[in-house]
């Protein structure tokens, strides 16, 4: 198992934003997350990539207590979350070579070289990221994820703000990481692409996760009407 | 050598990125010049004696070095926490202290660097420069150095922290500058006795400053793993 988290709870202050979310992710698996804006996605996102610590609940990546071992498990992940990750006064090129120097990676040049020319940034190597349009920077955030070959893939909403190419380029990289057999977990509120690209689903409304199917148990259709119907239930009194 | 390389990447990225945009360069040394032309035109002539002019030149000189490095620190930050690249390099698995020894490195070479530069203007105006020998500006840009290395070793570790809250850039004079008055009180003492008398009297000052500084950077190191990471 690529990732286990066991009743994961995180709380701000006295809001609850996470409430005991559980989930794993095999190798070869993508585990697709819907949720509204504003459920605890992105917060659940940050603690399993361990970027946030989490009040209560157990979280393991490739065997290995990641809450006590953060800094041991992080070379495991791969990282797509709304923020670059990265200097934007540096080339693509500089920040994969900054980066790859940190995680020790080897054959650098060539590795950010080759990365960067998979995502179509071949033109732009030596370009500053702080030009780059939104479906550039998630092209180059992708290849900064996977330069060190991680195991587990963690995309927070990777297809928002992207036109169809760039859509279909993330689609594509996603199905051939899932061949490549790294566990990848993507939280998303677009359930036409969220389906598309999963292996199995689950829902996260106001911070709690429901385990709903594996694609071969449900349809698209019948996952949007489910999905639908959840967040009527749960839609604040008076909307 | 895994934290070696570490380390020297990141301060090669510091520089990169500081060289690149030359933007807070640019800023700590207008603002030192600024200290030092203002504190001239304003005392410059009414002070013939050279202690005065001494303790005059250790006043501005610490002035000067004490406000820019606290732009310098407060910059350096906020350029990591811009676009989450903090996070980015946590995500690479770098030790907490390895990450906070390199921002040290690399504020204290940045404000040698304006020091150095600045220190002489300074004294031309103070009308010094004549009187100070080759030794004694060694002996001076040591004493900086040394409290460059306490300054950046508790205001990195702060920096660190006052950077993610609301108003972080005004909050680290705040918290930096009560912390940091040993190390102020001991290098503008070693500062106005090399300027006047040529030497260090006892080194007393010396001591508290140096014994100071590498306190700080001890304990500042240790806790950078909670300070980060939290």
């Amino acid at each position: 198992m690529r990732l286990r988290a066991s009743q994961l709870t995180k709380d701000f202050g006295h809001r609850t934003i996470v409430k005991n979310a559980t989930l794993s992710v095999h190798p070869g698996e993508v585990v697709t997350i819907f949720g509204p804006n504003g459920a605890g996605k992105t917060t659940l996102i940050k603690i399993l990539a361990t970027l946030l610590k989490p009040t209560s609940g157990k979280l393991e990546i490739e065997g290995t207590d990641a809450i006590s071992e953060s800094s041991d498990v992080r070379s495991a992940l791969g990282v797509v979350i709304h923020e670059n990750l990265a200097y934007p006064a540096f080339s693509p090129y500089e920040n994969l070579k900054f980066f790859g120097q940190m995680y020790g990676v080897k054959q650098l040049e060539h590795r950010a070289t080759t990365l960067l020319t998979e995502v179509g940034l071949q033109r732009f190597l030596h370009e500053p990221l702080r030009i780059f349009s939104r479906g550039m920077t998630q092209r180059f955030m992708i290849a900064r994820a996977l330069l060190h070959s991680p195991s587990v893939l963690l995309l927070d909403e990777p297809f928002s703000g992207l036109d169809t190419a760039a859509r279909q380029f993330v689609l594509n990289r996603i199905a051939r990481e899932q061949q490549n057999g790294r566990g990848i977990i993507i939280t998303t509120h677009n359930t036409e692409l969220g389906y598309l690209v999963g292996t199995r689903f689950l829902f996260m409304i106001n911070g709690e996760l429901e385990e709903v199917a594996q694609k071969d148990e449900i349809t698209a259709e019948t996952l949007l009407l489910t999905y639908e119907e959840r967040l009527i239930d749960n839609a604040p009194k008076g909307l | 050598m895994k934290a070696f390389r570490q380390i020297g990447a990141l301060i090669r990225k510091d520089f990169g990125l500081q060289f690149r945009s030359k933007e807070t360069l640019v800023l700590i040394f207008v603002f030192s010049v600024l200290v030092v032309l203002i504190f001239a035109f304003a005392f410059g002539p009414i002070f013939p004696e050279r202690v005065e002019r001494g303790k005059l030149a250790a006043s501005v000189l610490w002035t000067a070095f004490v406000f820019t490095g606290i732009i310098s620190l407060n910059r350096s930050f906020a350029l990591e926490r811009a676009h989450g690249a903090l996070e980015g390099i946590r995500l690479t698995g770098v030790d907490a202290s390895n990450l906070y020894l390199s921002k040290v490195v690399s504020n204290v070479v940045f404000l040698f660097l304006l020091e150095i530069v600045i220190t002489p203007i300074a004294l031309q105006f103070l009308d010094l420069l004549d009187v100070v020998t080759v030794g004694i500006l060694l002996k001076l840009f040591g004493v900086l150095s040394t409290g460059t290395l306490g300054f950046c070793a508790v205001g990195v570790l702060l920096a660190g922290m006052s950077t993610s809250a609301n108003g972080g850039e005004s909050l680290l004079s705040v918290i930096l500058l009560p912390l940091v008055i040993p190390i102020i009180m001991g290098g503008a003492k070693c500062t106005v006795s090399l300027l006047v008398t040529g030497g260090l009297e006892g080194g007393f000052w010396l001591k508290l400053l140096a014994g100071y500084s590498l306190i700080f950077l001890a304990s500042a190191y240790l806790l950078a793993d909670a300070v980060i990471e939290e």
